[in-house]
């Protein structure tokens, strides 16, 4: 059953359109059944919106049988969606980007696909400067309106340097790993296991707090 | 699965003046939009965040008329867009940092953009109150919500607690009850006021209790909420209740600080408006939760939206 109402699968066919770029997404699943519960749900989402475009690739790796591959783009666990646009894999979505999540993957995909990757005045300069490993989480649940909001921040800050590895985290899916960084609201950013905070900051103020995790 | 898409809006050409800026795209507002774009005012809608406002943050609606079945706050609010957008509306997601309400035009700054507009529609909403008593801003995002939709499956099996008992406090703990081990209610009241068909619903599940008669004082815990504290409001006599975690609907407070003083507000900060919704300010009018009024509804909200353009377009006829 389709999940996409015909108004919106025309809606994403136009948007589609405008790109100019290839986008590669790997899809990574687990044979372990309690984490892929979902993956099918990952399989109905890409099914839905490959056909839109001759612009979006899929694969689909099975973590388990693709170690170095997973190794390469530093997926740690699985479900997981992987824009590859650089080799280390930094722009993830660790669950389903489901409800309001699907808007951020589908801006993902037009930011990369028309190579446009807007950001607020002056923000640009002091991410593209950062030449040490930053790890974002970001932690959500699909009915949060709030949450996109920290997620494609923190997308866009990977989208322009590859030092930043940013990574959505679907709290409810992986209960384990939310409640092992204490997430109790969301959306909550961890960056560098050291600094963290909820709600969706603007860009100035998220880039303030990945500065904060960088200093010694 | 739901999939939800914020739909880029084709960017019309910006006016140079609008003839109505509506502010806040919730009910009142997309309301207002039909309403004035419909008479061919050009319009131009300006929210911060999604379609709906604080109606998008509800699972289900079941008391807007039209949908017998009930429908989900963010449907709907992206009904009411389209519909808005339909007759020439247009919106665009800027948060509103200035106003300079007097004179013929009205101008309003955003974090990326200026905008000039002959009328405007004050309709941005209320925010949840947040609590203010020992350990609330510690816990503020870890383990207090003011959001059951958003956090509600952080707490899976959990103990939690809701304070307050109206319909958002009961409504949401109806959506609780999907993930959570227990609800106590603390209400100061000797009874919940929320409609008594959702009381009914709620008393369905197991696991529900509420202590009547108690406010809140204090949440405490190291770092986690372990416990909170209650008072009895005639004996003052204090209870601890043990829990995991707190949703709070204890009312709310209108989203004015971006006017800055400039709008006469009542003494609980709503916009006091007239009977027309004109403010205290020539040209602009005011809608939704965010007027003094006694019912703040989605079905009173679009009620305000249209009578709000109804004057807006009488004002520029004149």
């Amino acid at each position: 059953m389709p999940i996409l109402s015909n108004e919106d699968r025309d809606y994403l066919k136009n948007e589609f359109k405008k790109m100019t770029h290839k986008v590669n997404i790997a899809f990574f699943s687990t044979e372990e059944e309690a984490m892929c519960e979902h993956c099918d749900n990952i399989r109905a989402i890409i099914d839905e919106i490959k056909e839109l475009s001759n612009h979006l690739n899929f694969t689909e790796y099975n973590i388990e049988k693709n170690d170095e591959l997973a190794k390469k783009y530093n997926v740690e666990m699985a479900p997981a969606l992987v824009f590859t646009k650089h080799d280390n894999g930094n722009i993830k979505y660790y669950g389903v980007p489901s409800g309001y999540e699907f808007s951020s993957f589908i801006e993902d995909i037009m930011d990369l696909g028309t190579d446009n990757n807007e950001l607020d005045e002056g923000i640009e300069e002091i991410i593209k400067k950062i030449d040490k490993a930053v790890n974002i989480l970001v932690f959500v649940t699909p009915t949060c309106p709030y949450c996109p909001g920290a997620v494609r921040t923190a997308h866009k800050f990977a989208m322009l340097n590859d030092h930043i590895n940013a990574a959505m985290v679907e709290a409810y899916e992986f209960s384990a790993m939310a409640d092992k960084h204490g997430v109790q609201g969301v959306p909550r950013v961890v960056i560098n296991e050291k600094i963290s905070f909820e709600g969706s900051l603007p860009q100035s103020e998220f880039a303030e707090k990945i500065m904060l995790a960088l200093e010694d | 699965m739901l999939l939800n898409i914020n739909k880029n809006k084709e960017k019309n050409q910006k006016q140079a003046i609008y003839d109505t800026i509506i502010l806040g795209g919730g009910p009142a507002g997309l309301t207002a939009g039909l309403y004035t774009s419909r008479a061919r005012q050009s319009t131009l809608i300006i929210e911060n965040m999604i379609p709906g406002g604080q109606a998008a943050t509800t699972v289900m609606l079941e008391n807007y008329p039209g949908f017998p079945d009930g429908i989900g706050g963010p449907q709907l609010g992206a009904l009411m867009e389209s519909q808005a957008m339909k007759y020439g509306t247009e919106v665009v997601y800027e948060n509103i940092v200035d106003v300079n309400l007097d004179g013929d035009v009205k101008e309003i700054t955003t974090d990326n953009n200026k905008y000039k507009a002959r009328t405007i529609i004050l309709a941005t909403g209320a925010k949840p109150r947040k609590l203010n008593i020992p350990g609330a801003v510690k816990f503020d995002g870890k383990g207090i919500s003011y959001c059951a939709t958003c956090d509600g499956a952080l707490f899976a099996d959990k103990d939690v607690i809701i304070v307050g008992g109206g319909n958002s406090a009961v409504e949401e703990g109806i959506f609780l009850t999907r993930f959570v081990k227990s609800i106590t209610f603390v209400q100061d009241l000797p009874q919940l006021t929320a409609e008594k068909i959702l009381q009914e619903r709620l008393f369905t599940h197991k696991n529900i209790s509420v202590i009547y008669n108690n406010k809140l004082i204090s949440v405490d815990g190291e770092d986690r909420i372990s416990s909170l504290t209650v008072e009895k409001t005639d004996t003052k006599k204090t209870e601890i209740v043990p829990a995991d975690g707190i949703f709070v609907y204890i009312g709310y407070i209108p989203n004015t600080e971006y006017l800055k003083g400039s709008i006469e507000l009542n003494k609980m900060g709503y916009i006091k408006a007239d009977k027309d919704l004109h403010t205290s300010i020539s040209g602009v009018f005011a809608a939704g939760d965010i007027i003094e009024k006694t019912l703040r509804q989605v079905a009173t909200a679009v009620g305000d939206g249209a009578l709000a353009a109804f004057s807006a377009i009488k004002y520029l006829e004149k």
